[in-house]
C-alpha cells in the first residue's frame, strides 16, 4: 500500500483522473483497477448465471417444476436489487477496493455450496445469495468513475461493465463444457453438475484475492491512507444518501437501466432453456446459441459507452441522452420479433441483433450516470444498478414464471416493455446542459459549478469538504459539447483540446 | 373374424400411407397391438442405480394373424406418467411422436420375435440418471425404416393403472460435502486475514 509517485503512466486531469484509456496497459493504478474490476466482475456473472446452461439437468436431478426455476431466476437477481444501493454507499464511504473484495468473498461460500443442493427450497437459497455477487457491477463502475475523467469515463464504465457482463455469455459456455469432461471422466450426470461449480467458485475467490493484493481505491491511494493524510474527507453517510436519493434522474435512469440491463439478465436465465425446449437442441449447442447473447458484451457494451463519449464531444449530454433513447427502443423493437420468430437461424440471428442494442444502451447509461451527483456517485450508481435488478425481478415475475405465458409470448411481451419503460428519458433534464427536447437553461445559476456544489452545506463548504466535486464540475465543461470556451478551463488539463 | 382381421389390416396400410405421405407419425394413430408387463406394481418405489426392473412384451394373441408383419424391433422406455409432467413442460405429451416427451429414457432394444407366441423378457437395473418421478413402461414397434407402427403399455389409456416410481439418486457425495464446507469456510476466514494484516500494516505506517 505504498502511495504511488506523483508521476503517473497516463496523462491526467486535476483530480489524477486519466483523461485517456489505454486498454492493452495493466499500469498502475489507472489500467490496473481496470483489469482488477472487470475480472472480478466477470468471474461474479460467471457464478451467477452458472446454472442457466445446466437446468435441463438439475430440474431433473432437484425434482424442479417450470415454477421452481421460475422462482429461483427470479430470486437469483432480487438480492442484488438493495445490495446494489448498500454497495453505492459502502463504496462511497470505505471505497471500491474493500466492498467489492468483501462482498465476493463473502458471496463464495454460496457458490460453493452449490454442490450440495438437493430440492427446490435449497436450490432457491443458493441462487439467491449468489446472486449478490453481481452487486459487483456497482463498485465496477464507481472504480472506473474514480479512475477516469470525464472525456473517457463512458468508455471507461463500458469495457468494465461489458467485459464482466460477459461472464453471462462464458458461463453458458463453460459450465456446459466442464459438466462434460467431469462427465465422461466417470461420473454421473447428477454428480457432474455439482463438482463442476467448483470452477467458477474457485475463479471468484482468486479474483477477489487479486483486488485486494493489487488494487487501489482513487489515483492517489486508498481511502484509508487519504483519510489519515487529510486529503480525503470523512463524508457523511446520511448526506451522501440524501443528496443521491433525492435526485430525481437516479430514479428514471433506474427503471431505463431495468430494462436493458434487467432484460439482459432475464435473458441470461433463460436463453438457454429456451432454445434447448424449442428448437429440441442437445445441451451443448444451447449453452452455444446463449453463449453469444452474453458474449457480445465483448463489443456492445463498450461500443455503447464509446459512443455515448463520441456523441458528448459534438452534442453533450443531450447527445448521450438521445443516443440512450433510440438504441434502447430498437432493442426492444428486436425483442418483439425475437418472440414472433419460429425458425432456429432466423432467432439466432434476431437475439444477436437484440443483444448488441440491449447492451449497448446499458454501456450508454453509464455515460449518463457519472454526471447526476458528484458526492453522492456511489449512491446514484447504486440506484440505477439496483433498478436494473428490479427490471430483472418485474420481468421474469411476470412474463417467466410457471406456465402462464410461452417463453415466445413472453419475450415478445418483454419487448414491448422495453419500449414503455424507456419513454421517460425524455424527462431528465439537466438546467447546465439540457435535457432531449429543452436547451440548457438561460439563467445566470445555470452553471456545472452550481448543479454540483448544490449538494454541499455552507458550513461543509467552509471546511473545504466540496473542493474535489469543484474539480469534478470543471472538468464535466466537456458536457456543453461542440465547441467550448478554453478560457473558462485550467491550463493544466490535456483533455480539453480534444473538445 | 376375416372382416375384422381385414378392416384391421386396411386400417395399418392407410395409416402407413399416412406416415410416408407426411413423415409425422401420430401416437393416435398407433394401435395398441403390444401386451407389456412390467415387474414394478402399483405404487412401488425403484432406486435408481440398485433395483431391477423386468419387463416382457408380446403381441395381443386375440389380433388376427399377419399383424406383426411390419414389426421389426421393439423399443422399451420408461415413461413419465401425467403427474410427473405437471407445471414440467420438457416433458410434455404430444401426438406428434418427434416432438413427444413422454419416454425420455430407453430400458432395452431388441429385435422382433414373432415366431409362435413368442413372450420377450428382459431385465435390468434402473439407470442411474433417471429422475425422481413416477413412470410406467410402453413399448414401440418399429418396422425396418424406423419408423413407430404400433405400441402397448402396462397402464390403461388414461395412464391411471399400475404406475410406479423411481427413486433417483441424489448425486451428492461426502467428498463434496467436505470439500464445499472446507473452501467455503477459505473464502471467509481469508477475507478476515486480509482485513487484519491490512489494520497491522495501517498502524506500522503510522508509527513511522
Amino acid at each position: 500500500m505504498e502511495s504511488p509517485p506523483p508521476k503517473f503512466a497516463l496523462p491526467v486531469d486535476s483530480e489524477h483522473k486519466a483523461t485517456e484509456f489505454r486498454l492493452f496497459s495493466v499500469a498502475a493504478p489507472h489500467m490496473r483497477a481496470f483489469h482488477l474490476s472487470w475480472v472480478s466482475f466477470f468471474a461474479c456473472f460467471v457464478s451467477s448465471f452458472a446454472v442457466a446452461p445446466l437446468v435441463p439437468i438439475i430440474r431433473d436431478n432437484l425434482n424442479l417444476t417450470s415454477t421452481d426455476i421460475g422462482n429461483a431466476g427470479i430470486v437469483s437477481v432480487s438480492g442484488a436489487v438493495f445490495a446494489r444501493v448498500a454497495m453505492g454507499s459502502a463504496c462511497d464511504l470505505f471505497g471500491p477496493r474493500l466492498a467489492s473484495a468483501s462482498l465476493i468473498l463473502l458471496t463464495a461460500p454460496a457458490v460453493f455450496c452449490s454442490s450440495i443442493a438437493t430440492s427446490p427450497t435449497s436450490f432457491l437459497l443458493v441462487r439467491f445469495f449468489t446472486g449478490f455477487s453481481l452487486t459487483t457491477f456497482v463498485s465496477t463502475q464507481f472504480w472506473m468513475s474514480s479512475m477516469f475523467s470525464a472525456p473517457v469515463v463512458g468508455t471507461a464504465n463500458g469495457v468494465a461493465g461489458g467485459w464482466g457482463n460477459l461472464g453471462g455469455g462464458a458461463t453458458q459456455l463453460i459450465m456446459p463444457l466442464v459438466f462434460g469432461v467431469i462427465r465422461d471422466i466417470g461420473a454421473v450426470k447428477f454428480t457432474a453438475w455439482r463438482i463442476a461449480f467448483f470452477i467458477p467458485a474457485l475463479f471468484q475467490t482468486l479474483s477477489a484475492f487479486a483486488v485486494l493484493i493489487f488494487g487501489q481505491d482513487m489515483p492517489d491511494g486508498n481511502y484509508h491512507g487519504l483519510k489519515k493524510s487529510g486529503e480525503k474527507a470523512k463524508d457523511k453517510f446520511s448526506w451522501v444518501f440524501y443528496y443521491g436519493f433525492t435526485n430525481y434522474r437516479g430514479w428514471i435512469l433506474a427503471l431505463t437501466y431495468g430494462y436493458c440491463f434487467g432484460v439482459e439478465l432475464v435473458v441470461d436465465n433463460i436463453i438457454a432453456e429456451y432454445f434447448y425446449d424449442r428448437f429440441n437442441l442437445n445441451l451443448s449447442t444451447a449453452g452455444i446459441i446463449a453463449a453469444s447473447f452474453g458474449l457480445a458484451n465483448l463489443f456492445t457494451r463498450p461500443g455503447g459507452g464509446i459512443l455515448s463519449d463520441i456523441v458528448a464531444k459534438r452534442f453533450g449530454m443531450r447527445g448521450r441522452l438521445w443516443t440512450l433513447w433510440v438504441v434502447q427502443t430498437l432493442g426492444g423493437v428486436f425483442c418483439i420479433i425475437m418472440g414472433q420468430v419460429g425458425s432456429l437461424s432466423g432467432s439466432i440471428i434476431v437475439m444477436i441483433a437484440f443483444s448488441v442494442f440491449v447492451q449497448a444502451a446499458c454501456g450508454l447509461t453509464f455515460g449518463v450516470v457519472p454526471f447526476v451527483s458528484r458526492r453522492s456517485l456511489g449512491v446514484v450508481s447504486g440506484m440505477t444498478g439496483g433498478g436494473g435488478n428490479v427490471g430483472a425481478v418485474v420481468t421474469q415475475l411476470i412474463f417467466f414464471r410457471g406456465s402462464k405465458y410461452s417463453k415466445q409470448t413472453g419475450i415478445t411481451l418483454m419487448g414491448i416493455m422495453i419500449i414503455c419503460c424507456t419513454l421517460p428519458l425524455f424527462l431528465i433534464y439537466f438546467p447546465q446542459w439540457g435535457g432531449m427536447f429543452c436547451g440548457p437553461s438561460k439563467k445566470a445559476n445555470a452553471t456545472e459549478e452550481e448543479y454540483y456544489l448544490s449538494e454541499w452545506k455552507s458550513n461543509e463548504k467552509e471546511k473545504g469538504f466540496h473542493l474535489a466535486s469543484l474539480k469534478f464540475s470543471e472538468n464535466s465543461v466537456s458536457e456543453r459539447g461542440g465547441k467550448v470556451d478554453s478560457v473558462t478551463r485550467p491550463s493544466d488539463e490535456t483533455s480539453s483540446a480534444h473538445v | 373374424m376375416a372382416a375384422r382381421g381385414i378392416l384391421l389390416a386396411s386400417l395399418l396400410f392407410f395409416s402407413c400411407l399416412a406416415v410416408t405421405c407426411y413423415g409425422i407419425v401420430l401416437f393416435s394413430s398407433l394401435p395398441s397391438t403390444l401386451v407389456v408387463t412390467a415387474s414394478a406394481k402399483q405404487g412401488q418405489v425403484l432406486k435408481a442405480g440398485e433395483d431391477k426392473i423386468a419387463v416382457t412384451w408380446g403381441l395381443n394373441q386375440s389380433l388376427p394373424a399377419g399383424v406383426d408383419s411390419a414389426y421389426k424391433t421393439i423399443n422399451l422406455k420408461l415413461c413419465y406418467a401425467p403427474i410427473s409432467q405437471v407445471d414440467r413442460a420438457w416433458r410434455k405429451t404430444v401426438d406428434n411422436l418427434a416432438k413427444d416427451k413422454t419416454c425420455q429414457f430407453l430400458i432395452v432394444s431388441r429385435p422382433y420375435d414373432g415366431s409362435n407366441k413368442a413372450v420377450q423378457s428382459y431385465e435390468g437395473t434402473v439407470e442411474r440418471d433417471v429422475p425422481t418421478a413416477t413412470y410406467f413402461v410402453r413399448a414401440y414397434a418399429y418396422n425396418s425404416d424406423n419408423v413407430e407402427v404400433a405400441y402397448g403399455q402396462t397402464t390403461d389409456s388414461h395412464k391411471t393403472t399400475d404406475l410406479f416410481q423411481v427413486q433417483a439418486i441424489s448425486g451428492r457425495h461426502v467428498s463434496l460435502d467436505i470439500a464445499s464446507a472446507c473452501f467455503s469456510a477459505f473464502s471467509v476466514v481469508s477475507l478476515i486475514g486480509f482485513f487484519v494484516v491490512e489494520k497491522r500494516r495501517a498502524k506500522q505506517s503510522q508509527r513511522k
